[in-house]
């Protein structure tokens, strides 16, 4: 009898067991659709971009901010480093001469430089003053011999074997030479390199890659190795591969001592698990992609602050001109007049950013000075399918029987669009142009692609939907996309014309101006040629603690962690 | 015995050697190991993507490259990683042994439950008791684990914040451990690592236990209705004896072999349980392995896990000839 009623107990358990799972999963799937308290710390972010969410600190607090990817290399120069993760990762350690902040502005770090400065036009030269406090916690001064190490890493010259993420720049020095004890840096160019700030960020310890063989094997080294070293705020206490990353205060900060105990990576590459993470406060901060899903159960969150705005990521449609038929520009133009992208807005993304909008450039988003619409006056991207029949008629196609035919008589061929497999987004934007674009007789087989970067490098599609993440640093940025020989214009696009402004705007140091001009110029043949429709910017979005200050969304891929030094515990936190 | 276990090894090697060859042809040539460095903005330089290549064997035909894989491996290596600081042979046996953590402990609560669970239900077939043990069984069962999974995190987020102070916690949902305790006392250590072991456990062992609760059962039932369960109790065998030295007994043996299969499998890669509460295991690493094309990361993942699925195999069938008399392997 006795155990008879244990197992009735049990049983009992069970049930109230199951019933308690189910309802708490209800409570979960629904409540409030959203959260408006939960955005007010970011509130101003859109008109203070630079300052929002700060409050008075307190001493001491350990934050714990979810990183989407392992740490697999530790010299984010390299290519196997070169991962915005890695790069988040590091913020605090490897010290930078220039950091992107959130209205887009390019800061010189004023922890480490005194100044940095153009001296010089012909040649271009420009001179770095490193603070005489700037140590690396060994005690070692950062010196010119950091950035001579930095240049010769990564100019393809002096090594051979180093796998360099990006020579951009660095090809184009002459000379790094130091003087004053190492603490003057003087970069000397053979030719103009406006987008100069993207250098030497970041540097690494030239001592310290001394004691590991030639540049090669330092600089593989410095990539498999854990660093011990740093020259910024924090300093790595603990690497757990997989699991999370550790930062202590660097006790030898020659800057603005961090207020932080602990800034701890936790590794979460799965961005479903971030909300129960959050909830539960095993996790802090995140920032990764939004999906809808994501954004509707952050609002939820009570004790969070979230903000959902636009980064410098942008999608868009691409014509691959080698096709003999996409090569007539009444053709191009005709499509992209058809093309309605508010629809195709409305239908994707703007399902959870409601905010999202057609933009028109192909260089600056809006949210830099030097934006302009070249697109939407056009009338491409507008879904007007009267005025695309009217391009085409006038150009002598026929639409007969639901099929295009050219004015030699031909019938437009089916064409392949892809996209990048997985990518939901893509492939609904793929199946909404295919369906604006079958009113003019055009038919488009959609395929997809899991290497993105061989089928557009092979030239493996007649329409392409892909991203490009600009940097607020976009004058040599402009001319390394769509001039006419660059490996990066995919779709192959020639105008000598606008090589001829992308070049000069690439010649243009120090008058940011006449640079932007001559880019928008260049554009504005691009744009007329129909060669690429821009869509749409991606979202950023941040998920913050409402006990967390002075960490606030950055819309360049320095991203939230730029200030990390000065992140902090609001006095007024439990 | 030893004889038969020896064959056996020996016919699973060329099993393995052939499996090996064709995942590694398909995954060779499912795609480039490298696209992310031919996309960037600014464009990796074409020097840093060929030294790139040359180090994974790319520049070489997939058949050759599969050679040199075969050659690593003869000298006890995996070969490269994509991610060049990760070291394939460290990475796999760590992470073998998050997954034996968690897969030994939810097969122990599995078996415990399931047996429990069968045995009681078959001894009171179609009682009450039964139904809800065939109830339960079924239910989970019919549940996907993900769903299981989520369901179970929300329900342990729910109980954390009962006592309404945010930063205490009973269950976590991700990882195995904590990054840091604030007071890293032994008995901390161990209520850290027990609660966030927890809601995986259960989770796995609650599908794992469905379906062996029904091998107990059927089991069970079928050793209580043969003749010598029904002569020992005619000779006047006291119920507890007779279910316990004769019946039970003769039960467990179809679940022990059950049990072994099965745990090679979830060694395998309990791929859903490790991604949903971020235990970096197998699964973890497989899947990991497949997003990247890490060719030779997921051929280590495939020699590990066939090798003990072999193992297990051959660990189930010699058992089954230990438990039960009958059958003697020559």
């Amino acid at each position: 009898m006795h155990m008879h009623l244990r197992r009735r107990g049990v049983i009992g358990l069970a049930v109230l067991t199951s019933i308690t799972l189910a309802l708490t999963a209800c409570a979960g799937s629904g409540g409030k659709d959203e959260g408006p308290e939960s955005s007010i710390g970011f509130a101003d972010c859109g008109t203070n971009p630079n300052a929002c969410n700060n409050g008075k600190i307190k001493q001491g607090g350990t934050i714990t901010y979810a990183l989407g990817k392992d740490v697999k290399a530790w010299n984010t120069l390299s290519s196997a480093g070169n991962t915005l993760e890695y790069s988040h990762a590091l913020f605090g350690v490897v010290p930078r001469v220039h950091v992107y902040y959130p209205d887009l502005s390019v800061q010189v770090n004023k922890d480490m430089m005194e100044s940095v400065e153009i001296t010089a036009k012909e040649p271009m030269t420009v001179t770095y003053k490193i603070r005489k406090e700037a140590v690396w916690n060994d005690g070692t001064p950062i010196s010119a011999d950091d950035f001579i190490y930095a240049w010769k890493t990564q100019n393809g010259k002096d090594c051979k074997d180093c796998k360099a993420a990006n020579t951009s720049g660095f090809t184009q020095l002459a000379s790094v030479t130091g003087s004053d004890g190492g603490k003057t840096v003087t970069a000397v160019f053979t030719q103009a390199f406006p987008d100069w700030q993207q250098l030497f960020s970041p540097i690494y310890p030239a001592h310290i890659a001394a004691q590991h063989g030639t540049l090669g094997e330092s600089f593989l080294w410095l990539e498999q190795n854990v660093p011990t070293y740093t020259g910024g705020p924090y300093k790595i206490e603990k690497y757990e591969p997989n699991f999370a990353l550790t930062l202590v205060p660097n006790e030898k900060y020659y800057g603005t001592k961090p207020t932080m105990q602990k800034v701890i990576y936790r590794i979460i590459t799965k961005d479903s698990e971030l909300i129960p993470a959050m909830r539960n406060r095993e996790i802090n901060a995140f920032s990764p992609i939004p999906t809808p899903d994501l954004v509707a159960q952050a609002k939820q969150i009570e004790d969070a602050h979230w903000y959902l705005g636009k980064n410098l990521s942008w999608e868009h449609f691409d014509f691959n001109l080698k096709n003999p038929f996409l090569a007539d520009k009444a053709l191009r133009l005709a499509m992209f007049t058809a093309i309605d992208r508010k629809a195709i807005i409305d239908k994707t993304v703007g399902q959870y950013a409601p905010e999202t909008k057609p933009f028109g450039n192909h260089n600056f988003v809006p949210q830099m000075k030097a934006y302009k619409d070249h697109v939407t006056p056009t009338g491409q991207g507008s879904g007007d399918l009267e005025k695309a029949k009217k391009i085409l008629t006038d150009a002598g196609y026929k639409i007969e029987g639901g099929k295009l035919i050219t004015p030699k008589g031909e019938t437009v061929p089916t064409l392949r669009m892809r996209y990048t497999t997985g990518n939901q987004l893509r492939k609904d934007s793929c199946e909404l142009f295919a369906s604006m674009v079958k009113n003019l007789g055009i038919q488009i087989e959609i395929v997809q692609t899991d290497n993105l970067g061989g089928t557009l490098s092979s030239g493996d599609f007649d329409v392409m939907i892909f991203a490009w993440v600009n940097s607020p640093l976009r004058i040599g940025g402009a001319k390394q996309l769509w001039r006419s020989d660059s490996s990066s214009n995919y779709g192959k696009w020639v105008n000598t014309e606008s090589d001829k402004l992308l070049d000069e705007a690439a010649r243009t140091v120090g008058d940011d101006a006449k640079a932007f001009d001559l880019i928008n110029k260049a554009n504005e043949l691009m744009v007329a040629d129909a060669y690429v429709l821009p869509l749409f910017q991606r979202e950023m979005f941040l998920v913050v603690n409402k006990q967390y200050t002075n960490i606030r969304p950055n819309p360049s891929n320095h991203g939230p962690v730029y200030n990390v030094g000065t992140w902090g515990l609001l006095e007024a936190a439990n | 015995m030893i004889a038969y276990a020896i064959r056996r090894l020996l016919i699973s090697i060329p099993v393995l050697i052939v499996s090996s060859f064709l995942v590694f042809a398909m995954i060779a040539n499912s795609g480039d190991p490298l696209e992310a460095l031919r996309v960037t903005n600014p464009p990796t330089p074409p020097e840093t993507i060929a030294l790139e290549a040359k180090r994974l064997y790319l520049d070489l035909p997939w058949y050759e490259r599969y050679w040199v894989w075969m050659n690593n491996l003869w000298h006890g290596e995996f070969g490269p990683s994509v991610n060049v600081r990760e070291n394939i042979n460290t990475e796999v046996w760590t992470r073998l042994g998050v997954t034996l953590r968690l897969v030994l402990v939810a097969m122990l609560l599995a078996l415990i439950l399931a047996i429990v669970a069968g045995v009681t239900a078959a001894v009171k077939q179609y009682s009450k008791t039964d139904y809800t043990v065939t109830f339960f069984g079924f239910l989970f069962l019919a549940t996907p684990t993900f769903w299981l999974a989520i369901l179970l995190k929300e329900a342990g987020i729910t109980l954390n914040q009962i006592d309404g102070d945010p930063e205490s916690r009973m269950f976590y949902t991700y990882g195995d451990r904590s990054v840091f305790l604030d007071d890293p006392t032994w008995w901390n250590k161990f209520t850290d690592v027990a609660g966030h072991m927890i809601l995986p456990t259960v989770s796995l062992a609650l599908i794992t236990f469905a379906s062996w609760s029904r091998f107990q059962r059927s089991s069970m039932l079928e050793v209580l209705g043969s003749d010598y369960i029904r002569l020992a109790r005619a000779k006047g065998l006291r119920w507890r004896k007779v279910l316990t030295k004769h019946a039970l007994r003769t039960a467990l043996i179809p679940l022990t072999t059950v049990t072994a299969i099965d745990f090679a499998g979830l060694i395998g890669g309990a791929v859903i349980t490790e991604t949903i509460f971020g235990w970096a295991g197998m699964g973890q690493y497989l899947i990991d392995s497949v997003t990247t094309r890490d060719v030779y990361a997921l051929m280590a993942w495939l020699l590990v896990a066939g090798a003990i699925v072999v193992l297990f195999n051959l660990i189930a069938d010699l058992l089954y000839g230990v438990l039960d008399p009958r059958i003697r392997h020559d």
